[in-house]
């Protein structure tokens, strides 16, 4: 594209406008899943759209888009310090992993930062090609029916609703065909516009799409001339489906969990809406007794404990003090559940004051009684604080700990008699090679994603006879829904002897900013889920999410890298040095922590003030550019001061003749790989007038082809050298 | 005297009967520095024999001129032995070929048996008649003329035997104002008469040695062979330039290079010298010659395309 040079002011309307376009193709994708960094894409197509129109070469965008794409994933994906070794690993891990998903054309298991890779480079595709479209091919018919198709089918099809971004497309897409067109008939006729008959000729244009919008706004809607199509495609769609109902159709939350499996039917109804800064998943239940059908509680029930709203609650975990910042949590009921929904880490239960609630420790369960009868309430506060759990502390636990609780285990290591050894041999063989209790859990939740495992609501196998639901899906199937998933780990981690249960409740749902500006999150009967808890030693009980697909909201500290300088940490590696090394050591360590504490608090400040990060970079790009632009003055007087110092020799010399013979091009005077030297030296002396360049040249010619490496005048040469690139200085 | 100065006096010799035509008296030097033969494809009158002789007469060098027409014979070039009675003997009387500089002008009129022996001489620099082989003296230079226009009873030269010459040239009509400057020249007399030899044979001999020294750098053989090999890709071309040809232009380069007063060849020499020395050893193809694109165009296109060598960076 390099060859295209079109005004500045109108490439860069061209590309605003383009960008709008490019934006309402972001905005539904970003809402509809659930993405919440739309900024990061935004910023990149900002960046992308930047580097085009400063006409950046490609060696150096390429890296910079390379850095950005990094630092987003990171941003987005990991919590661990930039540069870290713990990064790196993890990308790489990521990476080596979805490898082996697309070998196995398994699409829908890719991780989410992979994903998002490749949405980085759908993007920067799509980009080069508006790029091509605009700067090139002068159209952009092609993009824009694209665009109104796209947004006009999700607006049938989905959840999106498009009134405002068809409009904005309209308008904005109109104004790039109608400018480019202009500017296609100009360059068909060999002129340029000036900038005056360029505004005249789109007086028109601004007009009629002025008129268009505006009476488009205006008029009365119409309601649709055809009836809805989508009931009808979504009938012929699953009219199979709903044929065959011999399986356990289940939908939301539900009580019975006594015979799980068969297909999970999508219910949108809302359950809850929650405002709630950050994502939680909502518990309501644990159970405990796997019968190798379902899950039941089987306990003695002990007595529910009495609560006053707004109190602290006793097994909040988190050690609280009075400085502890709480996240409140804002649930408003649509439907109504038999016990209150909560995230991890609640701490107050806030309700109306007449109402008391009661707790069964052992399931977790809530629910309000209201002189001395349930009853149910519409909305609730909560207080939580976030939970946060140290990678070395918890990497750090082994089996022996158990013995140091005073729990009783025993139910929670529950297993049917009937369950087969093969179920429990894997689990072996999945944990047997970590050695903290953390790590062997962490195995078990990795397992599925890693070996085959299919997210499926539909197609999901319900056990007959003698047959073992775990069993079905780990070895037969490998097929099921959030259910199979979560049994499957618990039964493993209990056939590992980590005591583990069964957790119902609610996936966070879809969040939306309100009109508060707070995040809401909607949670319908679909985000019905169940998950995994297993106790780890001195830590309690954690949540696990083997289901593929969800992401564990536990918050994790990479604190690894951190503690290494910690003389109490564990570090078998320094144990095993031999005693000279260990005075090395510590210097090298501290070293380490200053580039990466340095990293991390670059990394911790930028989080916070994204703005200003980008501010920051746009200035430091401009100035680059600026820099960049400009070298053809600043080049020769660096080269004068350079090379007065140097020794004038021949090696000097052909140094010399290559810049001036740079800056010349910069200045102006190309030179053709077909032209001699001398040819180009007639040239620059008919523009500078004298014959300096050609006798510089000759000087040149006579060392490069002669082999006269030596020359009696290295003064003048020099004298002459330097009058010249002075002169050719731009 | 430096071989520069003495080659200027040469020139400026020549320049005193022809008027404008200094390329082609360098170019004729070159030739003869670098051992090789002329081709001059012109009309008559431009003065190819006025050239030839100022040439010749400078350098103090015999001149023979031979006109081909249709029934000339071999005999008639190389020499015939006649029997001497009074010796008892045969003895050879050499043909107008034995000679310094000779002219052989429009050689498409004779025989192709009679062309071969001009050939094979100029090649082999010697005659051979009845068994007996004759060195012709050094040096030895031939400078055969070809009319273009006429085809009527004519034997065009097969192309494959044109690489016996070292360039192909053309000499043009003069300019309005260098005309009217023969015509006042040779208004009272005929300059060619008064003409000095300014460079004895030996002189040359010496010149023809200083030629080989002229150095040629790797950059140049490579950018030399780079072009060379493009006329053998080129789409346009039925056969391309041969090793020969390169070897040619290298020669040529290196007399040129002397001539101009240096001792080293530079790209500019290659650019310079390669239509001349290119235009004739190619065969274009049919299609070429109808789309009416000659030789010359297609080194000139040719000369664009290949990268000129500025440093030693980047050489195989």
């Amino acid at each position: 594209m390099k060859e295209v040079r079109t005004d500045m002011r109108f490439l860069i309307l061209m590309y605003v406008l383009a960008f709008i376009l490019l934006w309402e193709w972001l905005l539904p994708v970003i809402e509809l899943t659930d993405t919440e960094y739309i900024a990061v894409f935004l910023y990149f197509i900002g960046i992308s759209f930047l580097f085009g129109l400063l006409r950046m070469r490609w060696w150096l965008s390429i890296p910079l888009k390379l850095i950005y794409l990094l630092w987003s994933l990171h941003y987005v994906f990991f919590e661990t310090a930039i540069l870290s070794r713990e990064t790196v690993s993890l990308l790489i891990t990521d990476l080596m992993s979805n490898i082996g998903i697309i070998a196995a054309w398994n699409w829908e298991s890719i991780t989410n930062p992979f994903r998002t890779v490749l949405f980085f480079v759908l993007l920067w595709m799509t980009i080069y090609l508006i790029r091509h479209w605009i700067e090139v091919r002068k159209s952009i018919l092609l993009f824009y029916a694209m665009t109104v198709i796209f947004i006009a089918v999700l607006d049938t099809f989905s959840s999106y609703s498009a009134e405002g971004a068809i409009f904005r497309i309209m308008v904005s897409g109109l104004l790039l065909i109608g400018l480019l067109t202009i500017s296609r008939i100009s360059d068909r006729h060999g002129r340029k516009l000036g900038t005056g008959m360029f505004a005249a000729f789109s007086l028109p244009l601004l007009f009629a799409v002025v008129c268009s919008s505006a009476f488009a706004s205006i008029m009365p809607d119409r309601g649709p001339s055809w009836a809805d199509p989508v009931p009808f495609l979504k009938s012929v769609v699953r009219g199979e489906g709903l044929g065959s109902g011999s399986f356990v159709a289940k939908s939301g939350y539900d009580t019975d969990d006594s015979k799980l499996g068969g297909a999970f039917s999508q219910d949108s109804t809302v359950v809850f809406s929650a405002t709630v800064p950050k994502k939680q998943y909502w518990k309501i239940e644990t159970k405990n007794t796997y019968t190798s059908k379902g899950w039941e509680q089987q306990s003695d029930e002990s007595m529910p404990v009495n609560i006053d709203p707004g109190s602290l609650l006793a097994f909040s975990g988190a050690d609280l003090h009075e400085e502890t910042e709480f996240l409140h949590a804002e649930i408003n009921m649509k439907q109504q559940l038999p016990y209150l929904v909560y995230p991890y880490g609640t701490s107050k239960i806030h309700t109306r004051t007449d109402v008391v609630l009661q707790n069964q420790e052992e399931t977790g369960q809530f629910w309000v009684m209201k002189d001395g009868e349930e009853t149910e309430l519409d909305s609730f506060g909560i207080d939580l604080v976030e939970q946060n759990y140290s990678l070395k502390a918890l990497r750090a636990t082994s089996m022996d700990d158990y013995a140091l609780e005073s729990v009783d285990f025993s139910e929670y290591l529950q297993l049917p008699e009937q369950l087969p050894d093969r179920v429990r041999e894997l689990a072996l063989a999945i944990t047997g090679k970590e050695e903290s209790v953390y790590e062997k859990a962490k195995s078990i939740e990795r397992y599925f994603a890693r070996n085959g495992f299919m997210y499926d609501q539909q197609n999901v196998a319900v056990p007959k006879g003698n047959e073992d639901y775990v069993d079905q899906f780990l070895f037969d199937t490998k097929r099921g829904y959030c259910d199979n998933f979560s049994t499957s780990m618990v039964v493993m981690l209990r056939a590992s002897d980590i005591p583990a249960r069964w957790v119902k409740g609610f996936a966070p749902g879809e969040g939306k900013t309100n009109s508060q500006g707070k995040m809401e999150y909607q949670v319908t009967n679909n985000e019905a889920h169940s998950w995994v808890e297993a106790y780890i030693p001195g830590f309690g009980w954690m949540p696990f999410e083997p289901t593929i697909g969800f992401s564990n909201m536990t918050g994790i500290e990479y604190d690894l890298e951190l503690d290494m300088s910690d003389p109490e940490a564990p570090d078998m590696e320094e144990r095993e040095r031999p005693e000279t090394d260990r005075t090395e050591t510590p210097a090298k360590n501290d070293e380490d922590n200053g580039i990466i504490a340095f990293f991390n608090k670059m990394d911790k400040f930028l989080r916070e003030n994204a703005w200003v990060g980008f501010a920051g970079l746009a200035v430091i790009l401009f100035i680059a550019w600026q820099v960049y632009k400009h070298r053809g003055r600043w080049i020769p007087k660096l080269l004068i001061n350079a090379y007065r110092k140097r020794q004038a020799d021949w090696v000097t010399y052909t140094k010399q003749y290559k810049g001036l013979l740079k800056q010349l091009d910069r200045f102006g005077f190309k030179r053709t790989n077909s032209m001699t030297l001398s040819e180009y030296a007639k040239t620059v002396d008919t523009h500078f007038g004298g014959r300096r360049m050609r006798m510089l040249t000759e000087a040149y010619e006579r060392g490069l082809y002669g082999g006269y490496t030596s020359h009696d005048d290295w003064a003048g040469l020099q004298e002459m050298w330097e009058d010249l690139i002075n002169r050719s200085s731009c | 005297m430096t071989h520069a100065q003495v080659i200027d006096k040469v020139l400026a010799n020549i320049d005193k009967v022809m008027i404008g035509k200094r390329d082609i008296a360098e170019l004729s030097l070159t030739a003869l520095l670098a051992g090789g033969h002329v081709l001059l494809e012109d009309v008559p009158g431009v003065g190819k024999t006025m050239m030839v002789k100022a040439l010749a007469k400078s350098i103090g060098a015999s001149f023979k001129r031979i006109q081909f027409t249709p029934d000339l014979l071999p005999s008639d070039v190389l020499g015939v032995s006649i029997y001497n009675p009074r010796e008892m003997e045969f003895e050879f009387r050499p043909g107008p070929i034995v000679g310094n500089i000779v002219l052989a002008d429009e050689i498409n009129r004779t025989s192709p048996k009679t062309q071969a022996a001009l050939l094979e001489s100029m090649e082999e620099s010697s005659v051979t008649v009845d068994g007996e082989t004759i060195r012709i003296p050094q040096p030895f230079f031939v400078m055969a003329t070809q009319n273009p226009i006429e085809y009527e009873g004519t034997y065009p030269l097969p192309e494959a035997q044109l690489d016996r010459f070292l360039f192909k040239l053309k000499m043009g009509y003069p300019k309005r104002s260098e005309e009217i400057e023969v015509l006042s020249r040779a208004e009272k007399s005929v300059p060619i008469d008064h003409l000095e030899t300014v460079l004895t044979i030996q002189e040359l001999a010496e010149l023809q040695h200083a030629v080989k020294e002229v150095t040629v750098d790797h950059t140049i053989k490579t950018y030399i062979v780079d072009c060379t090999s493009e006329t053998r890709t080129n789409p346009h071309v039925y056969l391309g330039v041969s090793p020969r040809g390169s070897l040619a232009l290298m020669k040529s380069c290196q007399a040129y290079a002397l001539i101009k007063g240096r001792t080293y060849v530079t790209p500019d020499d290659v650019k310079y010298l390669a239509p001349f020395v290119f235009g004739h050893r190619m065969i274009l193809r049919s299609e070429a010659k109808y789309e009416g694109i000659t030789s010359n165009e297609i080194v000139d296109r040719i000369l664009t395309r290949v990268s000129v060598p500025i440093d030693r960076v980047g050489l195989k």
